[in-house]
């Protein structure tokens, strides 16, 4: 390959330097395009794509059950063996999961669970800001996928956003913190596909 | 009193230029991570202070807070000397560099250098070439053996890219028929040096690049299979030493490349102060080192001494034959 292209560039290319002159231009070129970094978390944030597998979720129905028949199908078919399905009969008779742990730590986001549910009940949102100081803290119970965001309608976007820390001196006073680290998002998402930033680089 | 007053100028502006050039390394790095930076389409340092102008501060605090620590199986004496060494010849080139026009202060003419050497330029090279020493004694002492290969790598290459560049500036000297700094811009009042002496300006520069050990010749330093090359066990104030040296390198060769090729403070478009036109070629040039620098990658061990020997240094030779031809 490189053997090829100076001899399509010939000697005249070798003396003037043209690979490397080619490679300053491409380098000035990209010092005068837009950066690509996104201001998270202080000033923006990305929300993924309506079909970007992040933190699970789980369905409830109309009743306001959950849509979990703990039937175990997922819990058989993840790759990485982290959710933990135990079934119980709830009140209406209905089957449903008494325990239904996720070890967010182990899982890859695969978003076999998902596929292989046949109830429509656990699904992949769009979350995707999951960390903690223990691994302990990421394993995540019934009520915390009940709780979790869904699906939002529109992604692909970076919103303004703004960091919120916890609350230092409210921590000091009461031992405990009433705000925790999170990005909020400030205004509407746009119905519109919205800030196609790879292509806008590219200009 | 007449000895002093006579001397009083010398001494303001020796402090000026110490005072700038002990300074002059912080912006130089903030400007080299916003380049880098922006090569790579990221925006660079942004927390500190506006756009992270403040950065380099930060980073002098953390060197200067860090420990400084020297192997236990250092040499002790030239481990801390080394730094000095490396240091101070970077400060002494600036003895004979002219900054402009002898200018009107105070009543009296006050010339922008700090001494108007007949052998300026010779004067110049002659001691950058004494830098190499800080850094073999910086591989040597440090009793490791990336820093021995990074400091072993540097006096072969600073040694044979001295040669060339020696030869390259020859036409200049030759144009001028002086090798007095301030001579040499006079000469370039009509056009600049670099009209006659592409050859002469292209090794120059390239050979300056080595000698700088800037990118893409950066082998004493090579962070891929060294280190950090010679100054890989050095660490807080010592370490700090040799950055500073090694972008007033970049400033000297900077002005070397502007005096010699492109008419120092000749030149200048109306209504711009000819120092501040100077400056600015330098920043330009600067500039250019920064952007090569994010650009290439660096050449293998061979390749840069087949460069230096067989490419820079018949080529420096062709144009002092070739342009004493023409003068005669
Ligand atoms: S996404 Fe994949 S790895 Fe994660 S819980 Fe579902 S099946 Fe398991
Ligand atoms: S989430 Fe779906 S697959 Fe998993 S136990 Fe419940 S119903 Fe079965």
């Amino acid at each position: 390959m490189a053997r090829t292209m100076t001899n399509k560039s010939g000697w005249i290319g070798k003396v003037f330097f043209l690979d490397l002159l080619h490679g300053l231009s491409l380098t000035l070129r990209y010092m005068f395009a837009r950066t690509v970094t996104h201001m998270y978390p202080d000033h923006e944030k990305w929300i993924p794509y309506s079909r970007h597998r992040g933190h699970h979720f789980i369905k409830t129905n109309d009743e306001g059950d959950v849509n979990c028949v703990a039937c175990e199908l997922c819990s058989k078919i993840c790759p990485c063996d982290c959710i933990i399905v135990i079934p119980f009969e709830d009140a209406k008779g209905n089957r449903r999961p008494q325990v239904f742990d996720i070890d967010l730590a182990r899982c890859l986001y695969c978003g076999l669970c998902e596929d292989a549910c046949p109830a429509d009940a656990i699904k992949l949102g769009q979350e995707y800001e999951i960390s903690a100081t223990t691994t302990e803290a990421l394993v995540v119970h019934l009520e915390d996928l009940i709780a979790a965001p869904g699906k939002a309608e529109n992604g692909g976007q970076v919103m303004p956003a703004k960091l919120i820390t916890p609350d230092k001196t409210a921590l000091k006073k009461t031992g405990k913190d009433t705000r925790t680290h999170s990005v909020t998002v400030e205004g509407t998402l746009k119905a519109a596909e919205g800030y196609d930033w790879w292509q806008r680089i590219r200009k | 009193m007449e000895s002093v007053i006579a001397i009083l100028p010398l001494l303001i502006k020796m402090a000026v230029i110490v005072a700038v050039l002990l300074l002059l390394p912080m912006p130089l790095t903030w400007l080299e991570r916003k380049i880098a930076g922006h090569i790579q389409q990221r925006p660079g340092p942004m927390r500190v202070g506006w756009h992270g102008v403040l950065q380099p501060v930060a980073d002098a605090i953390k060197l200067l807070t860090k420990e400084d620590h020297i192997p236990a199986e250092a040499d002790r004496l030239l481990f801390k000397i080394a730094p000095i060494v490396a240091l101070v010849p970077p400060f002494v080139v600036f003895v004979a560099i002219p900054f402009g026009e002898p200018v009107q202060m105070f009543g009296t003419e006050v010339t922008l250098s700090l001494s108007n050497m007949n052998v300026g330029l010779l004067f110049i090279l002659a001691v950058s070439g004494i830098g190499v020493f800080g850094i073999i004694l910086a591989g040597w002492a440090s009793n490791s053996k990336y820093a021995v290969l990074g400091s072993l790598r540097s006096i072969a290459q600073m040694i044979s890219y001295e040669i060339p560049m020696g030869f390259s500036v020859i036409g200049v000297v030759m144009l001028a028929g002086s090798m007095n700094l301030f001579d040499i811009v006079a000469r370039q009042d009509g056009l600049w040096n670099i009209v006659y002496q592409p050859i002469g300006f292209f090794v120059f520069f390239v050979a300056g690049l080595a000698e700088a050990q800037r990118i893409p010749f950066d082998l004493p330093e090579a962070e891929g299979d060294l280190g950090a090359g010679y100054h890989t066990e050095y660490s807080g104030i010592r370490f700090s030493f040799f950055m500073l040296a090694e972008y007033l390198v970049v400033v000297v060769l900077a002005i070397l490349n502007v005096i010699l090729f492109f008419g120092g403070w000749q030149g200048t478009p109306p209504l711009v102060n000819p120092i501040l036109w100077f400056f600015l070629k330098v920043g330009f040039f600067i500039w250019v080192f920064m952007w090569f620098r994010f650009t290439f990658p660096r050449y293998r061990y061979d390749q840069l001494m087949t460069i230096g020997w067989k490419v820079l240094l018949p080529l420096s030779l062709v144009n002092i034959l070739v342009s004493g031809f023409f003068m005669f």
